[in-house]
């Protein structure tokens, strides 16, 4: 099996070690696993709802779209993630926020939800009949809320908030205020705002295999980023989420779904920096006297081509991973096919337009990234070979001298490539830049606002590059011949495995994991490396079915 | 008129000062203050801390006063020494060759381990964030000063401390400088409006709205309180901290439906703050860093803070800062970068600086415009300008470009530039904010990096 994460970092610590070398002994020498069945979950840390999730979350349970996590200070990022557990902490400040959604939202929908306890309405004193209702309205929301039913101590509990609540309000008795109060708390509940898991509580040993509610749980923000819907929950009920089959069947449902398609966004977003591409661009702006066409509505447009290119290869075109990067075609509406100089697209709709194989290839191509991947007034080898390094191949590069040398002068009547081929040859700059300099000089055909050139400064490009310390190394001529050499690399390939594992499972994969990173790895290239199946598979592991048993007295 | 902040069960000392009617307090009685515990018996001046952080160092040459005894002597720090009500030479103490340590050692780049270490003195926890060059980090690895010092002189007010911030991007190591502990960040706020609706929203409105809103909250947060204890003794240790730091959120707004709303008079006034802009907005920054400090200033002057952190940007900012010169084209790290030799990124780099240092000198006008004893609130204040580095074109964390303004409460001798010779750990500045705050204390941070207080800046 290829171990993903400590074979990335065993290349660089040999490429460092030896300043450039071969990849040759850098494969893996761990044995096969013994048996998945019996392989370790990995660690399972309690997880944060992140602003993406609680937005949606309150958009299936109370029909909300006011987005009220916009407010919420950012989640916090690692990882190149919004979504990984051990950094997702609550503030004093996120939960002074909590409590003003949660307010809020009771207060906007509390008269909807009060329909529900018809026996309360009209009433000016506490009544059985509408405990009865209020009890019965706890075993439905509540359960939504929770995404498990209630204990009968909860229900309690929460009858008995609601009793002080009707006699809070303006009124001698308020059904209404006992009930906003009711979903205030359920809304600042921990058991709302963190996915809680204690596995079955009949497995023996420190392996224990989830709840049903809570595999639902765990399908439906991984493949949607919200709570699960009504079908997960018929399925939690009946406890139909125990078998890797009954899963599969839920997420491949799920899967062909707009919701998963807003997911896979979601990671596409991150993963590819996507998210960046307005607020970078715009904070720095570029030079217009360099590009005179650039204007600051253009980043919105660039990022959502990215973004309706992927979608439409992996949902309309069932995309394997090589169509994302070797695709001659992209889509545009007419405000970006003008500012590309293309024809076709007439409407704000975003569309298929097809282009030349010979310059354009997959998302590598596409102005956002290029743009972003660049200076105000000049495109940047340094950081389009660094992304390609550490996105693509999930190869960060070693780290750099302790005091960094001053960065020499440039000569702005030299191309970018002379300028930059000048800057690494530095002996103390040359051991990085040669990592990423030479890959990213394969895109010089694309200046600092992403387009396509075949001179700059009235000199010919030069987008020759190379790659090394990688399982594709030689020389290559431009992006198009670079995409390919990507494509059919299984070191990319892990790479996208890996990065689906984190965004999934809201962690980076350990030594514990080699089982389940194995499978993950064998179901992508058993279908082609097509995206929604590694994403099914993703369900299919025992980092995904199962966790370690929870010891509260463990040290 | 004057400030009424009426807490049950006893009295602030902010009431206990103006129902001594503006009895001038003499410097005796100031320097029987020294040293002592904020608790110490017998009428004092509260004192408070603030920091102002802005990130990617200092063109060195342009920030050190020429002349010694003139603390504003150099380009950037000028706006701190105008004629006029900005003239602040007398307030200021420039430490020179103070070293931060600390960022020698641990997880992270330069940039992360500068900013999570500023206020800690201490290691970051390893972790995932992404640096520069594929190093990470995890959060910083203690407390910072602010909250050490909130724990100390903020408990009784109605916020221990406050934590803004102006356009901060990002939500990670490097953009967090105040730590309630090891992993614990304390994330700034950067829109002005939303702050002010948290510290005074729940003193607007009638008694009446405002006692009901109370007892609800009450009710709702005990419960929410009770499930968050029930729940974390049920999980295993990493969870259980985890709920544990959510659940001192909840408990601190509990503590102030407890206290008391304030009630606005005399200095402390409700702010208007005209019509929103958008605090995303770098060009904005100007407007809204003026409504921040104004809102700082607000909530010294009704003492319901005492500790304060003001946050302009973060590490690796790129903002265009073409608002404090139209010549300003580029990021400010992409600027910081740029070589010695490039004289016109050097100057744009140092015009920077000198609008930050004009931000700091409002803030100080602020202060000294609010009348405390027979002073005013300033002089029991001390600021801290700090940086994650002193250099941003090779990282250098020596010879920070460490400022402070303000004597707090006559602790320090102000108006001149210390200079320190040889490794000097910023550990120790620390320490000697510590002592001004009446926390008696030789260590903070990791030890390893410088012990004691700085020598010879107090009086």
């Amino acid at each position: 099996m290829r171990n993903l994460a400590s074979k990335a970092f065993g290349v660089w610590q040999f490429a460092f070690m030896t300043g450039l070398g071969s990849l040759g002994c850098a494969e893996d020498l761990d044995g096969q696993p013994e048996s998945c069945s019996e392989s370790d979950p990995g660690p399972a840390p309690i997880r944060r709802l992140t602003r993406v999730e609680y937005n949606n979350t309150v958009y299936q349970l109370l029909g909300d779209s006011s987005r009220p996590a916009d407010a919420f200070p950012p989640d916090e990022e690692a990882g190149g993630f919004d979504n990984q557990a051990a950094v997702l902490v609550v503030s004093p400040l996120l939960a002074e926020h909590y409590m003003n959604a949660a307010e809020d939202l009771a207060s906007a929908h509390a008269p909807t939800l009060v329909q529900a306890l018809p026996s309360c309405l009209g009433s000016t004193t506490a009544t059985n009949a509408c405990d009865g209702d209020v009890e019965a309205f706890l075993r439905s929301f509540g359960t939504r809320a929770y995404r498990r039913p209630l204990t009968d101590d909860e229900i309690l509990d929460y009858v008995d908030l609601f009793h002080q609540g009707t006699v809070l309000g303006d009124d001698l008795y308020s059904v209404s205020v006992g009930l906003e109060m009711v979903v205030q708390a359920m809304l600042q509940s921990p058991h709302f705002l963190y996915r809680v898991e204690f596995g079955l509580p009949e497995s023996d040993g420190d392996v224990v295999a989830l709840t049903s509610y809570e595999v639902a749980s765990r399908l439906s923000y991984l493949l949607w980023n919200t709570m699960p819907d009504g079908a997960l929950f018929e399925a939690a009920e009946a406890d139909l989420l125990r078998t890797p089959e009954q899963i599969e069947i839920q997420a491949r449902r799920m899967i062909s779904t707009p919701r998963a398609r807003e997911a896979v966004k979601n990671f596409h977003r991150q993963w590819l920096h996507l998210d960046d591409i307005e607020p970078h661009i715009t904070a720095s702006g570029k030079n217009l006297a360099v590009y005179p066409d650039y204007n600051d509505e253009l980043p919105m447009l660039w990022r959502r081509e990215t973004e309706a290119f992927l979608d439409y290869a992996v949902f309309e075109q069932d995309a394997n991973l090589e169509t994302l990067f070797t695709a001659p075609y992209t889509l545009m509406n007419a405000e970006l096919a003008e500012f590309y100089g293309v024809t076709g697209p007439t409407g704000v709709e975003f569309v298929r337009v097809d282009l030349d194989p010979s310059k354009f290839a997959g998302f590598l191509t596409h102005a956002g990234l290029l743009a972003l991947l660049a200076k105000p007034d000049r495109s940047s080898p340094i950081h389009r070979g660094k992304f390609v390094r550490e996105t693509l191949f999930c190869q960060p590069p070693p780290p750099p001298p302790a005091s960094i040398p001053e960065p020499p002068s440039v000569d702005e009547s030299q191309t970018t490539r002379e300028q930059f081929s000048q800057h690494s040859k530095d002996p103390s700059c040359q051991g990085c830049h040669q990592l990423m300099d030479p890959i990213g000089f394969g895109f010089e055909h694309f200046d600092g606002i992403g387009r396509y050139r075949e001179t700059e400064w009235g000199q010919a490009i030069d987008a020759s590059g190379e790659l090394t310390v990688t399982d594709v190394d030689g020389p290559f001529d431009g992006v198009v011949d670079l995409a390919a050499r990507l494509a059919s690399s299984e070191q990319v390939k892990d790479c996208v495995a890996e990065q689906w594992f984190r965004f999934g499972y809201g962690r980076g994969p350990t030594e514990e994991d080699s089982c389940s990173v194995d499978m993950i790895q064998t179901a992508f290239a058993a279908a082609d490396y097509d995206i929604k199946e590694l994403i099914i598979a993703l369900t299919q592991t025992p980092a995904f079915r199962t966790r370690h048993a929870v010891y509260p007295e463990t040290p | 008129m004057s400030i009424f902040l009426r807490p049950r069960p006893r009295l602030s000392r902010r009431a206990v000062l103006h129902g001594l009617g503006g009895l001038a307090i003499g410097l005796p009685l100031l320097d029987a203050m020294l040293g002592k515990s904020a608790h110490a018996d017998g009428p004092e001046l509260p004192k408070r801390l603030i920091v102002m952080y802005t990130p990617n160092g200092a063109v060195a040459s342009n920030f050190w006063p020429t002349d010694p005894e003139n603390p504003t002597s150099s380009a950037i720090l000028s706006p701190l020494g105008l004629p006029g009500v900005d003239d602040h030479r007398a307030d200021l103490l420039v430490l020179k060759g103070v070293d931060m340590l600390s960022a020698l050692s641990g997880p992270g780049d330069a940039h992360q381990k500068g900013t999570g270490h500023c206020l800690t003195g201490t290691e970051l926890l390893p972790g995932d964030f992404a640096g520069d060059s594929g190093l990470s980090a995890g959060w910083a690895g203690g407390i910072s000063i602010d909250q050490a010092v909130a724990d100390h002189i903020g408990q009784d007010s109605l916020f221990r401390s406050l934590e803004l911030g102006v356009a901060v991007q990002g939500a990670s190591v490097r953009s967090r400088i105040s730590y309630r502990g090891a992993g614990q960040p304390l994330p700034p706020e950067n829109s002005p409006y939303t702050a002010y609706q948290r510290l005074f929203g729940d003193s607007l409105g009638d008694p009446m709205t405002i006692e009901r809103r109370s007892a609800r909250r009450h009710a709702v947060l005990d419960a929410v309180a009770d499930q968050h204890t029930r729940l974390s003794a049920q999980l295993g240790r990493e969870d259980r901290e985890k709920l544990l730091n959510h659940l001192l959120g909840i408990e601190a707004i509990r503590a102030r439906l407890d206290q008391s709303v304030l009630e606005f008079g005399g200095e402390c006034l409700a702010l208007d703050q005209g019509e929103p802009i958008d605090p995303d907005l770098v060009a904005n920054m100007p407007s809204i860093g003026n409504l921040q400090m104004d809102l700082l200033a607000m909530a010294l002057a009704c003492d319901i803070t005492r500790v304060g952190t003001l946050m302009w940007t973060n590490s690796t900012a790129n903002h265009v800062l073409s608002f404090v010169d139209p010549a300003i084209v580029e990021g400010h790290h992409s600027l910081a970068h740029k070589g010695d030799e490039d004289t016109v990124k050097m100057h744009q780099n140092t015009l920077i600086s000198t609008w930050y240092a004009t931000q700091l000198a409002g803030l100080i006008t602020r202060l000294k415009g609010i009348p405390e004893g027979a002073g005013s609130v300033f002089d029991n204040t001390v600021i801290l300008w700090t940086n994650e580095q002193s250099k941003g074109n090779n990282h250098d964390s020596r010879g920070m470009p460490y400022l402070l303004a303000g004597s707090a409460g006559g602790y320090f001798s102000t108006g001149r530039t210390v200079e320190f010779e040889g490794d000097v750990g910023h550990n120790r500045l620390l320490v000697s904010l510590a002592n001004s705050m009446g926390i008696e204390t030789n260590e903070f941070g990791n030890p390893e990096f410088g012990t004691g207080p700085l020598p010879g800046l107090t009086v």
